[in-house]
């Protein structure tokens, strides 16, 4: 299990792995909210990147990724994402993830 | 395995994270998937059918799991 420690190698190299491969790949989220932390994982089944973060900070950077895996899996790899500009807030989200932000930032103490 | 709406599927997903709030992980898994088992998608191959994609959604707090899909 590789863990990257910078936000956006681990995005590069997630969409590259799903690109490669999206018959295979996933995306998988484990978040325990008693120790507040949360681990990333994309996986093909052959290679494994992972992103850990105990800081409120990175749940809107997740929440951008997951749009981002949220497009590219119900359109398929061709999925542009780029054309939606994720960095800003003019995306329109597919389905309202708000429970992921909400359980962050309630109760973090920071 | 529980197959839900998009509505009751967030409802409950909610609740999974409100319930492991003092102990206990959720894990929410995503996958580009078909939703159709191996066997069929090589005969739609084979007939030339488009096989369409949706993403499909799992989330789970370690006993139970429930699961969604997106187009």
């Amino acid at each position: 299990m590789v863990y990257i420690t910078s936000w956006d190698d681990f995005v590069e190299k997630s969409v590259q792995l799903f690109r490669a491969d999206p018959e295979k790949t996933r995306y998988g989220m484990k978040y325990r909210h008693c120790d507040g932390k949360l681990v990333l994982k994309v996986t093909d089944d052959r290679e494994c990147i992972k992103f850990k973060t105990d800081q409120a900070q990175d749940a809107k950077k997740m929440e951008k990724l997951n749009n981002i895996f949220f497009t590219l899996m119900a359109r398929g790899p061709e999925g542009n994402i780029v054309s939606r500009d994720y960095f800003t807030n003019q995306l329109i989200y597919p389905m309202q993830m708000s429970p992921f932000i909400y359980l962050f930032l309630v109760n973090r103490d920071v | 395995m529980v197959r839900l709406q998009q509505d009751p599927f967030l409802n409950e997903l909610t609740n999974m994270f409100e319930r492991t709030t003092d102990k206990g992980s959720v894990w929410v898994t995503l996958k580009h998937s078909s939703d159709k088992s191996k066997v069929q998608r090589n005969k739609m191959k084979t007939y030339g059918e488009k096989i369409e994609y949706k993403c499909l959604v799992r989330a789970t707090d370690g006993k139970k799991t429930i699961s969604t899909v997106m187009e």
